[in-house]
C-alpha cells in the first residue's frame, strides 16, 4: 500500500483518501476533453487545519501535489500525473457575510453561483461569473483569475479578492492582503492570483461582493456579418458605453444552441448575434439602452431585441451560457478555445478563422466576450477519427499563431495549465519565462505543487541547474 | 552625477554593470516627490542616481482598442494630453501632482481620490516592460485587456517600488471620458455632518469621487468647512439624477474640474504613505530572485541596504 495513505487518512479520514487506480479515475481529467492523467492518490480536506496538516505531510514526504476545485477547468491544469491530488470540495463553508463593508470569507470550495446565492438577501452578489459558476469554485477562479461576460464591466476575478490564506508548499502559512492606499509593498496577492496552484492551495479566500444594480437590461442585436457585429462592439465601447456584458455568438454556436435544449429564440439564418447587457441606476439607462440600439441598427443589425423582464433575460442568456454544452452534443468531443486580441482586430481575424477552418475542413463555432476580445473558437470533431484529430489539432495551432501575430494572447480566462504550454515560447521571451519560473520558485523553492504546468521547465535556469533534473 | 539611460538596452547595460560590480543604484521619474515623508528617503544615500525621465513617449495607441503603450518617463500631464483628443483616459488621477511619470505612479501603485471607482494602479496595467536587478529585459502581460497567460509579474512589479526593477514601458487600460462630468462642493451642518457627507459614496448613484475634508484641506481648497469634494461622470439624465440625491444630503456648490488638481498636489499631503515591510520568506525569496546584489533602490521598504 502507499505509505502517504495512511499518512494522510489520520489526518482526514480514510473515507475521504483515495487510493484504488478504478475510483481515481473520476479525477483523471477535469473540464477540458482529450487529456487523461491518472493520480497517485486522491485527499479530500474537511477544514483549514485538516488542509494545512495535508499539506505539512505532503511536504515531510516530498511529494509533489495538485490541489482541484470542481474540476471544471478547460486548460488540464488540476490533473495529477502521478501524484497527489488534493480536493478542495468539501471545503464549503461561508465562514463571514458582512453586507455592510460588502465583502465575505469563503473557504476555497465554496461554489461561485452559492457565494452570490448567499449574498442575495442583501441585494449584492459576487461579479465575476464564469460561464461554469453553478459548480466552478472559488478557490478554482481566484487559481485561474476567471473571467466572465460580466467582467467587461465589473472587472475579473483579481479585481475583487480583498485577502487570502495561502499555504505554500512547504507548509508555511501566510496571509496574501491587497494593498492598501495608504501602504507600499509587495503585491504578493496580487502574484497568487491566476497562479494555476503552483504557488500553494488557498484555504480561505476574501472577496468583494457587490451592490445589484436598481436595473438590468438585455438586448439581443443580429446581424447577416460578423464584421457588422463585430463593428457594433468596437462602435459600443467608443461611444463611452460601458456595458455590463457584450457578447457575440456566431451562426456556428447559434446552430448548435438552439438545435439543443437549451434553445433561446436566436434568429438562426443571422451571421451573428451580439448579446448586449446595460446595467446600472435606473437613471440615465434608459438612454444607454436608445444608444446600444442605434449603433446596432447603424452597423447594420437586422432586429434589435430588448428584454427588462428577469425571465426573458434569463431566456435570451441561457442559450450563451449553455453554448458549450450545446456544441459538446452536436458530436463525441469538442475543442474548447480560449484566446484574445485586441478589439479592432476582431473582424479580421474571426475571418482569418474562418479561412483556416475551411482549409482544414474542420467546424469552428465562436461564441465569446467581444467586449474584452476574448475569442472562444470552439471546435466539435471526432477524435476516434485521426485524420480528423490531426487537422483539428493543426487549425488550433494556426489560430493560436495568428492571435498571437494580432498583437493578442494565448489564453484570457480560461489559463495555461498543460494545453497551452506548447504556446508559451512564441508568445514569451526565454527571460521573460524565466523570470516567471523566478517567481514561482520563490513561492515554491521545492517545485513540488502542479509541477509540469504554466511554464515550460526548459526556460527555468534555476531549476534546470537543481540536482536531478533533466530539461 | 545622475544617469539617464535614453533606451531600455542602454539602462540594461548599466545596471548590469552596476550588478556586477554591486553598487547601489536608486531610480527616479521626475524625481519630485523627494519630501521627507516618502519612501524614497530611505534608499541608501550612497546609491547612484538613474533618472529614467528620458525614456519617454509614446510606444503604440490604436484608440479603438482602448489600449495604450507608453515609455516609463511620460508625465502623467502628457498621457492626458495624448489620450484627450479621442476623448479617451488613463484615470490614474494619482495623488501628486501632474508632472509625475508614469512609470514612478506605477512602481508606487500611487492610487487617487477616482481609483475606488475608476481603478487602481494594479487595476489599469495590462502589462509593463522592466529591467531587472541582474539587467535582464523583461516583459509581462500584454496588451490586450484581458490575459491569463503565465504567472503575473505585471502585479508583482506594479507597487515594489524599483525594489526589484526599474519599469520602462506599460500599458495601460483606457476609458472613455464620460459625457458629462461635474465636480461639487456639497456642504453640511449639524454634529453629523461629516457622517451624513460619506453617504454619498453609498448612494444610488456611484460618484466617481467622494471625499469629505478636513477643515485644513478645505480652507487650502476655498471651499467651506464641513464639505465634501464630489466628482459625478455619466450621461445627462445620470447626472441630474445624481444632483437630486445629493441635494437631499447637502448644499451643492459647482466647481470647475481644476479643483481635482489642486486637492492631489496639497503640500503636506493629506494621505501619508508607508511602506510594508519586505517580512516573509516569500518577499525575501522574490527579491533574492530578481535583485540578487541588493543594488535596486535599496532600503526603500525599511530593510537593511
Ligand atoms: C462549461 C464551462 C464554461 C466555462 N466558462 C468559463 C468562463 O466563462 N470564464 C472562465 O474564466 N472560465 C470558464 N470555465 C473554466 C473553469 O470553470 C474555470 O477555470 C474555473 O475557475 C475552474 O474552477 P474549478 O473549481 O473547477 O477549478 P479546477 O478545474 O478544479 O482547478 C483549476 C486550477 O485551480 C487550482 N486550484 C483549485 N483550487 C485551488 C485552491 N484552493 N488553491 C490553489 N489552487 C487551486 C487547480 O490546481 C487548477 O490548477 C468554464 C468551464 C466549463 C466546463
Amino acid at each position: 500500500m502507499d505509505p502517504l495513505t495512511g499518512t494522510l487518512s489520520a489526518i482526514v479520514g480514510a473515507t475521504h483518501v483515495i487510493a484504488r487506480p478504478s475510483e481515481l479515475i473520476v479525477y483523471e481529467n477535469d473540464g477540458l476533453p482529450g487529456y487523461h492523467k491518472l493520480p497517485r492518490l486522491f485527499v479530500a480536506p474537511g477544514n483549514r487545519e485538516e488542509a494545512i496538516a495535508v499539506v505539512r505531510a505532503l511536504a515531510a514526504s516530498n511529494a509533489p501535489f495538485v490541489a482541484r476545485g470542481a474540476g471544471t477547468g478547460l486548460s488540464a491544469g488540476s490533473l495529477a500525473d502521478g501524484i497527489v491530488m488534493v480536493g478542495m470540495q468539501r471545503m464549503r463553508r461561508i465562514i463571514e457575510l458582512d453586507p455592510v463593508a460588502r465583502f465575505a470569507t469563503v473557504e476555497p470550495g465554496v461554489v461561485n453561483a452559492n457565494l452570490t446565492k448567499a449574498a442575495a438577501p442583501h441585494g449584492l452578489h459576487y461579479a465575476p461569473d464564469p460561464s461554469s459558476q453553478t459548480a466552478c469554485t472559488i478557490g478554482g477562479n481566484v487559481a485561474e483569475n476567471a473571467g466572465g461576460p460580466h467582467c467587461l464591466k465589473y472587472g475579473v476575478t483579481m479585481n475583487h479578492i480583498l485577502a487570502a490564506t495561502v499555504v505554500l508548499p512547504d507548509g508555511e502559512v501566510v496571509r496574501l492582503e491587497a494593498p492598501r492606499d495608504d501602504e507600499i509593498g509587495i503585491d504578493l496577492l496580487g502574484a497568487f492570483v491566476g497562479s494555476e496552484g503552483c504557488f500553494g492551495i488557498a484555504v480561505d479566500v476574501t472577496v468583494k461582493l457587490t451592490p445589484n444594480p436598481a436595473r438590468i437590461c438585455t438586448m439581443l442585436a443580429d446581424f447577416m456579418t460578423v464584421d457588422g457585429a463585430a463593428e457594433a462592439v468596437s462602435a459600443i465601447i467608443a461611444a463611452g458605453i460601458v456595458p455590463a456584458a457584450l457578447e457575440l455568438i456566431d451562426a456556428g454556436t447559434i446552430a448548435a444552441v438552439e438545435a439543443s435544449i437549451y434553445a433561446a429564440g436566436y434568429p438562426t439564418d443571422a451571421a451573428a448575434a451580439l448579446i448586449v447587457e446595460v446595467d446600472g441606476p435606473i437613471a440615465g439607462l434608459d438612454e444607454d439602452v436608445a444608444a446600444v440600439g442605434r449603433i446596432c441598427r447603424a452597423a447594420g443589425a437586422r432586429t434589435v431585441r430588448s428584454a427588462t423582464d428577469a425571465a426573458e433575460r434569463a431566456r435570451l442568456w441561457q442559450g450563451r451560457k449553455k453554448a458549450f454544452g450545446a456544441m459538446g452534443r452536436m458530436s463525441p468531443n469538442l475543442v474548447v478555445q480560449d484566446a484574445v486580441v485586441p478589439r479592432t482586430k476582431l473582424a479580421p481575424v474571426l475571418r482569418a478563422i474562418a479561412e483556416i477552418s475551411a482549409r482544414y475542413r474542420v467546424t469552428v463555432c465562436n461564441v465569446f466576450h467581444a467586449g474584452d476580445g476574448n475569442l472562444h473558437p470552439n471546435i466539435p470533431y471526432n477524435a476516434s477519427d485521426p485524420d480528423e484529430a490531426a487537422r483539428v489539432h493543426e487549425a488550433c495551432d494556426e489560430i493560436m499563431a495568428l492571435c498571437i501575430a494580432e498583437g493578442g494572447t494565448i489564453t484570457g480566462e480560461h489559463g495555461v495549465g498543460l494545453d497551452k504550454l506548447p504556446y508559451m515560447d512564441a508568445l514569451f521571451t526565454p527571460d521573460s519565462l524565466d523570470a516567471m519560473c523566478r517567481l514561482r520558485s520563490a513561492f515554491d523553492p521545492a517545485r513540488r505543487a502542479n509541477p509540469g504546468k504554466v511554464v515550460p521547465i526548459h526556460r527555468c535556469k534555476e531549476w534546470l541547474a537543481a540536482p536531478g533534473v533533466e530539461a | 552625477m545622475t544617469a539617464r539611460p535614453a533606451s531600455t538596452d542602454e539602462l540594461a547595460t548599466l545596471v548590469r554593470d552596476a550588478h556586477a560590480r554591486g553598487a547601489a543604484l536608486r531610480f527616479e521619474g521626475s524625481g519630485r516627490w523627494s519630501d521627507g515623508r516618502s519612501p524614497a528617503t530611505r534608499i541608501s544615500p550612497n546609491a547612484k542616481r538613474v533618472s529614467l525621465a528620458a525614456l519617454s513617449g509614446v510606444v503604440s495607441y490604436v484608440p479603438n482598442d482602448f489600449t495604450l503603450t507608453v515609455r516609463a518617463g511620460t508625465t502623467l500631464a502628457e498621457l492626458d494630453a495624448i489620450t484627450a483628443p479621442n476623448n479617451q483616459w488613463c484615470p490614474l488621477l494619482s495623488w501628486g501632482d501632474d508632472h509625475g511619470t508614469v512609470g514612478a505612479t506605477f512602481a508606487t501603485a500611487t492610487a487617487g481620490p477616482c481609483s475606488e471607482a475608476l481603478g487602481r494602479p494594479r487595476d489599469i496595467a495590462l502589462g509593463l516592460e522592466f529591467v531587472d536587478g541582474t539587467g535582464t529585459v523583461i516583459r509581462a502581460g500584454g496588451h490586450v485587456v484581458k490575459n491569463v497567460a503565465g504567472f503575473d509579474l505585471t502585479r508583482l512589479m506594479v507597487g515594489s517600488f524599483g525594489s526589484l526593477g526599474a519599469i520602462t514601458e506599460v500599458s495601460v487600460r483606457l476609458r472613455a471620458r464620460p459625457t458629462a462630468d461635474v465636480t461639487w462642493s456639497v456642504t453640511a451642518d449639524g454634529p453629523n455632518a461629516r457622517e451624513q457627507l460619506s453617504r454619498i459614496r453609498r448612494g444610488t448613484i456611484t460618484p466617481l469621487a467622494c471625499d469629505v475634508l478636513s477643515d485644513e484641506v478645505a480652507r487650502e481648497l476655498g471651499v467651506p468647512a464641513l464639505s465634501a469634494l464630489v466628482r459625478f461622470g455619466g450621461n445627462a439624465a445620470l447626472i441630474a439624477a445624481a444632483r437630486a440625491e445629493v441635494s437631499t444630503i447637502g448644499t451643492i456648490h459647482v466647481l470647475d474640474a481644476s479643483v481635482w488638481t489642486r486637492y492631489r498636489s496639497l503640500d503636506p499631503h493629506p494621505r501619508r504613505l508607508d511602506a510594508r515591510p519586505l517580512d516573509g520568506a516569500v518577499a525575501g525569496r522574490i527579491k533574492e530572485r530578481f535583485d540578487p546584489a541588493g543594488i535596486m533602490n535599496p532600503g526603500v521598504f525599511g530593510e537593511r541596504a
